[in-house]
């Protein structure tokens, strides 16, 4: 009975600029993970498996690839008389429509369809982590504790801190203090972006105070100084792959023995059929004979003649012979011509690289990038969607190749560490 | 303008008819797995998704939950919508002359009234049990243009291994497209032409109506390639093979089914699946729900296909992996297929080997031969099967399936059936 008593809302909306080319042409959550999973699939597939069946999805930047896969739902079982996942994306015409400007704002905009949906709890939770989390459970924590508000909040390393919403607990493990990502860290326990509130309690806070935009910045510290919310310890793997360089970390952790992350096994599912291309059209990988594949995964419809180390592959890269893929991230249906060399790289879906081409070139991993020092300083080269790199190119570490870069679009064959070619717009 | 589809398919996937040994000990040809993701039937039902036609019936009798399951609702296939879906056609009791499918024409005739009822221009029957890629909408052409009673699509064989088919001589009419058979004859033990039939039959409903009732009333055997042919032939109706010239994977044996598995490797495989565009249901066993494979450190995969949810941390060589296979640190897997689920233990080593679904292999069992798999014959482990620790097994055995272990806790010799 408790199941049907919860609504689920999934944040959905935020740019994550940090993923720079990543998200050029889709959200965050929508960015492919793990081979042939997207990372939204993590949080719907955390709510199909807690047995919760009422989903709606907050959609804003550019969501339309985020629509077609989530679809009907089916894929996460969100089909059926007492079942639905619906995206809300911004709309005019009510009262206090308008774009949402930020988490709060975005809740208070849907306040017709929480109320159209009768709940007990509401659970909130953000679609751009990488976790398996049993939210059933957590519910029972909220009740237990007679909660207002209950923040899902996990232990980190104090130097991460500054990243996150922070919070000091007292022995019943209530929330007594909290500082929104913090300069100075005086607690390592860090909330998680997770949610559980009263729906009551939260239709009031978000009518109370029509100006609070924010769940972080707003409407937590004023009911952790006004009303019982408790944290909700969790311990395991979970990322936020904000970054390149967390996105990187956490695809390689499936291929890292006892990394904790193990997507199969926590019941995370794709959706197979969200496109023409996707998994359902693709035969077995193929592997040639001399080809040569380590600590990597591989995923249906791929074709390896050369050799793939230490990387992940979506469906549908062809890697030719005596090509080279090392410690990368290939999206669908990249090729890997003849003697190419990949080293350290991100490939969006359709990459073309050209024959002999090298792709993270030199020993410099430290020279962040010219354009986008922040995004890009770990060594990391961005390929974007559908890009041409020449035959015999030379590309450095830290660069970015915008989307849709044409052979012709190359000043010059040799791409230094740190450099760009096309406009990246963010 | 689309409107209702003119042909109905049929598709024949009842038999066992005692091929392929213990793989079809639970499940009908159709439903063997193939292709390291998907089954035979698969390879027929994409032809129909990509020829258009998507009103399909399938006709099965022998252990159907497998193929039901497999067929689901038909969308792997897209056959759900207004004028498109798959219908199962199980035998049926009730009015009339309703009993067990004695035949496959049988089978037909048991179900005129669904193809009544659908009206189509032509019937085209199929067999669900070959590997095969072939545009339909050809045969259907070539039917039409000449206003044919049944046309027979068929693939010139070898003299040698004639007498094994369904034997058409056909005149050059319409030179390297087709033309009119001038005689049929089913298995012949001296063949003198050498047209086999690909149990791919066009027909027109009103003769396949008459032939069939006369069947029905006069014969004592319901097949099409040993009554309904030969009977057209006899009355002169107008029948006519259209010629067909792409691979064609027919097998029989389980040997000649390894072989035709084989056919899918190599540096230009014969069967090229995504070429063809073949589909599977991935809901049918979960397959949906895989994760890539993962590679391990010390893995070697040469000339192999190895679909989403295999781990491969020994070495595959020249072998096809279905979801689930887990070949563990050590083992060594070549001129193999190992179906759904199966787990190679540690330095066990498989050499020419067919492992049906749910097979457990333990640590340093040895099956198989050594040497090149052209001089040994092919190992069948049923399914369900937990092979204990250091098991020996010989080339040429079978497995059956669900064996209690202690059945298996001693040398296997080569040739030997453990039941």
């Amino acid at each position: 009975m408790r199941k049907e008593n919860t609504l689920v809302l999934i944040l959905a909306g935020g740019v994550g600029s940090r993923l720079n080319n990543l998200v050029q042409t889709r959200a965050k959550p929508a960015v492919p993970f793990g081979g042939i999973y997207r990372i939204i699939d993590f949080s719907l597939s955390n709510v199909m498996n807690s047995g919760f069946t009422q989903v709606g999805v907050l959609t804003q930047y550019k969501p339309l690839s985020l629509m077609k896969h989530i679809g009907t739902g089916e894929a996460w079982d969100f089909t059926g008389r007492s079942r639905g996942v619906k995206i809300l994306p911004p709309r005019t015409g009510a009262k206090d429509s308008d774009w949402y400007k930020g988490t709060a704002d975005a809740v208070r905009q849907n306040i017709d369809f929480i109320k159209a949906h009768p709940s007990k709890e509401i659970l909130l939770l953000s679609g751009d982590h990488i976790y398996r989390m049993d939210f059933d459970d957590m519910i029972s924590f909220h009740r237990r504790k007679l909660a207002d508000v209950t923040i899902g909040m996990m232990v980190v390393p104090e130097s991460e801190i500054h990243q996150f919403g922070a919070g000091i607990t007292n022995d019943e493990g209530r929330i007594v203090e909290w500082e929104e990502k913090p300069k100075v860290p005086r607690t390592n326990l860090a909330s998680m972006g997770i949610y559980v509130f009263d729906t009551e309690y939260l239709l009031h806070m978000l009518t109370e105070n029509r100006e609070e935009i924010d769940f972080g910045m707003h409407l937590i510290p004023r009911a952790i100084e006004q009303d019982n919310v408790f944290a909700y310890p969790f311990h395991g793997y979970w990322r936020d792959v904000g970054t390149v360089q967390a996105y990187w970390e956490s695809n390689m952790d499936i291929i890292r023995e006892d990394s904790g992350i193990a997507p199969e096994d926590w019941g995370i599912r794709p959706n197979v059929e969200a496109g023409v291309a996707d998994i359902a059209d693709r035969p077995p990988a193929r592997f040639a004979a001399g080809s040569k594949v380590k600590n990597s995964m591989i995923a249906a419809g791929c074709v390896i003649e050369g050799e793939v180390i230490n990387s992940v592959l979506s469906p549908g890269v062809r890697v030719g012979a005596g090509a080279r893929v090392c410690d990368s991230i290939l999206f669908h249906d990249c090729l890997v011509d003849k003697g190419a060399v990949l080293d350290l790289a991100i490939l969006d879906k359709g990459v073309r690289v050209g024959v002999g081409a090298i792709i993270g070139h030199g020993e410099d991993k430290t020279t962040p990038n010219k354009d986008f020092p922040k995004h890009l300083y770990t060594g990391i080269t961005l390929v974007g969607k559908g890009a041409e790199v020449p035959a015999n190119a030379v590309i450095g570490r830290n660069c970015i190749i915008a989307p849709l870069t044409r052979v012709e679009d190359f000043p010059d064959p040799q791409l230094k560490t740190g450099e760009s070619v096309g406009v990246i717009d963010l | 303008m689309k409107c209702k589809p003119k042909t109905l398919a049929m598709i024949l996937a009842g038999g066992r008819v005692d091929e392929l040994n213990v793989l079809t000990c639970y499940r009908p040809k159709s439903a063997v797995p193939f292709g390291g993701f998907a089954r035979i039937i698969d390879f027929s039902l994409s032809n129909l998704m990509q020829a258009g036609l998507e009103r399909v019936a399938i006709l099965s009798q022998y252990r159907s939950y497998s193929l039901i399951n497999h067929i689901g609702i038909g969308a792997a296939w897209d056959m759900i919508g207004k004028y498109r879906g798959v219908s199962i056609l199980p035998p049926s009791t009730g009015y009339g002359n309703t009993s067990w499918y004695k035949g496959s024409a049988d089978a037909v005739f048991q179900n005129m009234d669904f193809i009544q009822y659908h009206d189509p221009q032509e019937v085209l029957i199929l067999s669900g049990d070959h590997v095969y890629h072939m545009d339909y909408q050809e045969v259907i052409d070539y039917h039409r243009q000449k206003d044919a009673d049944l046309t027979i699509a068929c693939l010139q064989v070898p003299m040698e291994k004639a007498h094994r088919f369904g034997l058409a001589d056909i005149d050059n009419e319409d030179g390297e497209l087709g033309g009119r058979v001038l005689q049929y004859k089913e298995k012949p033990d001296r063949p003198k032409f050498n047209w086999a039939s690909l149990t791919v039959f066009c027909f027109k409903p009103k003769v396949l109506l008459e032939v069939l009732t006369i069947n029905a009333r006069e014969d004592e055997s319901f097949e099409f390639g040993r009554n309904i042919i030969p009977r057209m032939m006899y009355e002169q109706r107008k029948v006519y093979g259209f010629k067909f010239k792409g691979y064609w994977g027919y097998s029989r044996t389980i040997e000649e089914y390894w072989q035709t598995n084989m056919d899918l490797l190599g540096p230009s495989p014969k069967i090229d699946m995504e070429k063809w565009g073949l589909r599977t249901n991935l809901d049918h066993r979960g397959i949906r729900d895989c994760q890539p494979l993962k590679v391990g450190s010390d893995a070697v995969i040469q000339d192999s296909l190895v679909y989403n949810g295999c781990i491969v941390e020994g070495t595959v060589e020249r072998s096809i992996l279905f979801p689930g296979a887990h070949v563990k640190k050590g083992a060594v897997v070549r001129d193999s297929v190992l179906f759904f689920d199966n787990v190679v233990g540690r330095d066990a080593r498989l050499e020419k080997v067919i492992s049906d679904v749910n097979v457990t292999i333990g640590n340093e069992v040895r099956i198989g031969a050594l040497g090149p798999a052209g001089n040994k014959e092919v190992t069948v482990l049923g399914w369900n099967n937990f092979i204990p620790d250091k098991t020996v097994i010989g080339s040429d055995c079978t497995i059956y399936p669900s064996l209690s272990a202690d059945k298996l806790l001693r040398e296997i010799k080569a040739g030997e059936i453990v039941r």
